[in-house]
């Protein structure tokens, strides 16, 4: 499995809710399903950025297939000096099944949980974890045990 | 803590003001006790209009009300916090951007919490002629009578604003 990332800048740059306009850019074309789907959760995840919850843990999208994406928000001084993301090779959310992982800090996490429950598209995590490299259920390995994807702890 | 990012342009320092003025109510419900889930819901609404009234210079401030529906319409105001902002908080227009949130912090710590039972609601306070934004209605703040208004010193700024924050105690017990 590979992993594509970007960054995005935000406040000050743009607000946290036009950062997440600007990511349903980078992963929809207009007119899909899927971008109705990401404008349902904007209020949810405007505030986990404004929180820059997406400062020290990535969105991360998985789609049915291809890569994942990992996408930081950059804030402060890296938003005024960062560059705009590029565009992704594909739209990872181009075919049914996506999910997409986003951080939340600890005072967060209950109300988000409940937020995006009629949402079954995206799920919480707490900002200090990653995430397990299966997608509903947990993969086993060989010997029954659960296998978590280090890489996704790591900062491009 | 306090964080600052050496200045840019006043576009930045509008935006930098308007969503961390949010992110401090935010901190305010949380901490006082009450839910989130009615400022979160309406995130997006609330950030476009503080960032485009600061923009053109017509936010005076921010105000939370904290109210107790269970009270009659007109005495159920139970607390206040105001963020008012300061457009020439930095004469030469060129503030690092910051942030204190232990300003807010210690503004909670000394107001105290609110039973859950309480609502809330977030009001622009705006001059004539701010332009509009969808999604905002017009509104009067509830009576303040009976409350003493503290302030606590500024909690934001960047470029030339500043955002000094304020909150309000019952005076008659």
């Amino acid at each position: 499995m590979s992993v594509a990332s970007r960054q995005v800048p935000s406040v000050p740059v743009r607000t946290s809710a036009a950062t997440w306009n600007t990511i349903i850019d980078l992963l929809t074309p207009p007119g899909t399903s899927a971008r109705a789907d990401l404008a349902a959760v904007a209020n949810t995840v405007a505030m986990l950025i404004a929180e820059e919850y997406t400062c020290e843990a990535p969105i991360v999208v998985i789609p049915a297939a291809g890569d994942r994406v990992r996408i930081y928000t950059l804030h402060g001084a890296a938003a005024i000096e960062g560059e705009e993301p590029a565009a992704l090779a594909s739209w990872p959310l181009a075919v049914s099944g996506w999910r997409i992982s986003l951080p939340c800090g600890a005072a967060d996490l209950d109300d988000v949980r409940t937020a995006l429950k009629p949402s079954p598209h995206f799920e919480v995590r707490d900002v200090t974890e990653g995430i397990a490299t299966a997608s509903a259920v947990p993969q086993q390995s060989a010997n029954g045990r659960v296998v978590i994807d280090y890489s996704e702890l790591e900062r491009s | 803590m306090t964080t600052a990012v050496r200045v840019n342009t006043y576009a930045h320092a509008t935006t930098h003001v308007a969503t961390n003025m949010l992110r401090g109510m935010k901190q305010i419900i949380q901490q006082s006790g009450l839910s989130t889930s009615k400022i979160v819901g309406d995130w997006a609404v609330l950030e476009a209009g503080i960032a485009a009234w600061l923009s053109s210079g017509h936010l005076k401030g921010l105000v939370l009300e904290i109210y107790d529906p269970g009270k009659r319409a007109g005495d159920d105001l139970v607390g206040r916090f105001d963020f008012t902002i300061d457009y020439s908080y930095y004469g030469d227009g060129d503030g690092d951007l910051w942030l204190d949130p232990d300003t807010v912090s210690y503004t909670v710590l000394k107001n105290g919490s609110y039973p859950s039972r309480c609502s809330y609601r977030l009001i622009a306070d705006t001059s004539p002629g701010h332009p509009p934004v969808d999604g905002w209605s017009t509104t009067t703040f509830r009576s303040t009578a009976g409350f003493t208004r503290h302030s606590v010193g500024t909690a934001i700024g960047g470029g030339r604003l500043g955002a000094g924050l304020h909150y309000y105690t019952r005076s008659n017990g």
